[in-house]
């Protein structure tokens, strides 16, 4: 009885570390602003909030382990306590825990990049607007239409467009919707640089960005091509850059797309918010800051 | 051997253990440049993308289940479930309205609950409809699909239809518990409950968040299981290999459930995925992705295992296929034209 209540009281204290641990490395995310590396903005309050359970159940852990009283410290409530089994397996479940906390620790906060969008597919054009839409057997409903078509005739008016971040799947979708409309107009946006790795081009690239839904495992990379008038020397893979160029359409498998004819390319420094996330309220947000000053 | 106290048995391994480790200090900054790391860092951030997002809901899962299993007694229970397999079957179905928890702090739920009595085929039915049928996941595929709004109730109907189906299959032909039968044996509850309802509150209260922690640990490692293979797949397979795949009219179909099934999404997000696939897939295998995904894959299989028997499990895998299948097909052909 003595050694398996010994037994129960190490199992508590080392879920209370990895517990603990678990609370750390999402506050260190949290307050390092690196949480939108891994979760869209909907799923952050959860994550954010879940800290408080796992500090509580941690310290309980440990009140538990040491000042329980010694016949509660094995409790027989009909639940499959771990504190029977091999240590063998004890071993292997607890380094699974630890793989996150590891995994986590060891290597930079990176965001995804070219690599994951050669295995993902990029897509060109708006994901939110990206086929043959609007004919055939589905007929588009008239809210988001409307929605598209107010936000076009607006970007239209604009002496340049600028692409918002934060409506970036969403304007581009706006574009490409009348983008016999928007040939010729000028448009300013940013995002990486992605090539296929088969044809490394020095004029020609994706400039692309990751569309993150719930967390990056959902994330799929879309792109405007580019192309630059001029040659430029230092593109490569995963840069970051601002374009500002003329819209084109161009063909790519036998459907019409927007391109970008590049007057200017230059390098910026990764942002801190990589990716873009889907967001229905930030497109009448933005529709009404443009009234505002009119 | 077993009386050694702890620190002695462990040195063998610790002076070994320790040693790697400032090995590895050392070397891993000459080490790190030369290795290829896109593929491991594709790997890490999908990794805990899925496993940050599934936590807060594991999290939530275990300590309903805590709560339920020390506050909520089986007489009550019995009294709120309906008597007629009919009544409890669509009760079931739109649980999900108001319980909105996907499916991974769903399954620790459901064993609590069969554990405190509930019917295994009221339990079912909840397991398959709650991640489809409730407002997040209607708002998300809406957003995704919002050019194609019949996909939206067609998802919706057809989950509704097939969890239905398979609540009545099971019903007529599983009578015994599917429960695996744990070590510390189920009758033994009843004594523990009524002791632990003796107890003053402030050790009552203790007893929920260690049992939160004992539910969080059990589910857990089949999460990070899943989450680790999940996002294997995802960062180690090209997309355009296994597009080409499935192409046919039929094999478009089971190329999309398997698919479903490896990608482990959550149903909040699977639609966006799915929607990328409609220049690619026919509608109906898209449906049957969105139906099959939430209800079976590689994650919430393993959760399930820990749970109920293998061959339970089989079973239960067999029936969402077959009858999504048919089901996917039947809308295509009636409703999709």
């Amino acid at each position: 009885m003595k050694s398996e209540a010994v037994a129960a009281k190490r199992h508590y204290l080392l879920r209370a570390f990895i517990l603990l641990g678990f609370a750390l490395y999402i506050s260190h995310l949290a307050t390092s602003g690196k949480l939108q590396l891994y979760v869209a903005p909907e799923m952050q309050l959860w994550l954010r909030l879940s800290v408080i359970p796992l500090v509580l159940v941690a310290v309980t852990l440990v009140y538990h382990a040491f000042f329980a009283k010694e016949n509660s410290v094995i409790c027989e409530c009909g639940m499959e306590h771990e504190v029977t089994g091999s240590a063998f397996k004890h071993t292997l479940a607890y380094a699974l825990f630890l793989t996150p906390l590891l995994l986590g620790l060891v290597l930079p906060d990176r965001a995804l990049d070219g690599a994951a969008a050669t295995r993902k597919g990029m897509i060109l054009g708006s994901p939110v607007l990206s086929r043959e839409q609007l004919d055939g057997k589905f007929k588009a409903p008239d809210k988001y239409n409307e929605e598209f078509a107010e936000l076009a005739k607006r970007l239209y008016i604009q002496e340049l467009i600028e692409v918002k971040p934060e409506i970036f799947s969403e304007m581009i979708g706006a574009i490409e919707l009348f983008k016999e409309d928007f040939r010729g107009k000028k448009i300013k946006l940013s995002g990486f640089v992605y090539q296929k790795k088969d044809a490394p081009n020095r004029s020609e690239f994706v400039l692309s960005r990751f569309l993150v839904q719930c967390c990056t495992a959902d994330a799929y990379p879309f792109g405007v091509p580019v192309s630059s008038v001029a040659p430029l020397p230092s593109l490569r893979n995963d840069i970051w850059v601002e374009v500002e160029g003329t819209l084109q359409t161009g063909e790519h498998d036998g459907k019409e797309i927007i391109t970008i004819s590049a007057e200017r390319v230059s390098e910026i420094p990764r942002p801190d918010s990589p990716y873009v996330f889907l967001n229905s309220n930030a497109v009448i947000e933005y529709l009404q800051r443009l009234d505002g000053p009119l | 051997m077993i009386n050694k106290p702890a620190p002695l048995r462990l040195l063998p391994v610790l002076l070994p253990a320790a040693f790697t480790l400032a090995c590895l200090t050392v070397m891993l900054p000459r080490l790190l440049p030369a290795l290829d790391l896109s593929f491991l860092q594709t790997f890490r951030t999908s990794f805990l993308g899925i496993l940050l997002e599934a936590l807060p809901f594991v999290l939530l899962g275990s300590l309903l289940s805590s709560l339920l299993h020390l506050f909520v007694t089986e007489e009550a229970l019995d009294r709120w479930i309906p008597k007629h397999p009919v009544a409890g079957i669509l009760t079931a179905c739109v649980l999900g309205l108001v319980f909105p928890i996907c499916e991974c702090g769903m399954i620790p739920l459901i064993r609590r609950l069969i554990q405190k009595g509930m019917p295994v085929y009221i339990a079912i039915v909840f397991i398959l409809s709650g991640p489809i049928i409730n407002p997040v996941v209607y708002g998300a595929t809406y957003m995704a699909f919002r050019l194609y709004p019949e996909m939206v109730y067609a998802r919706m109907g057809l989950a509704f239809l097939v969890s239905a189906s398979i609540g009545f299959m099971i019903y007529a032909t599983w009578k015994s518990s599917p429960l695996k039968v744990t070590r510390s044996t189920l009758n033994s509850e009843s004594a523990a409950e009524t002791e632990m309802r003796n107890r003053p509150r402030g050790s009552k209260w203790t007893a929920v968040l260690v049992h939160t922690s004992d539910e969080f640990f059990d589910m857990g490692k089949y999460l990070l299981i899943g989450c680790l293979l999940t996002a294997g797949i995802q960062s180690f397979v090209a997309k355009e290999s296994l597009t080409m795949i499935g192409n046919g009219p039929v094999s478009s179909y089971f190329f999309m459930m398997g698919f479903a099934f490896l990608l482990s999404l959550c149903s909040t997000s699977d639609a966006f995925v799915a929607q990328t696939f409609l220049t690619t897939f026919s509608s109906g295998s898209l449906l049957a992705f969105l139906v099959f995904g939430p209800m079976l894959d590689f994650k919430n299989t393993l959760m399930l295992l820990s749970v109920f028997k293998t061959k339970f499990v089989l079973y239960l895998a067999f029936l969402i296929f077959a009858v999504v299948f048919i089901g996917a097909v039947a809308v295509d052909a009636f409703y999709f034209t």
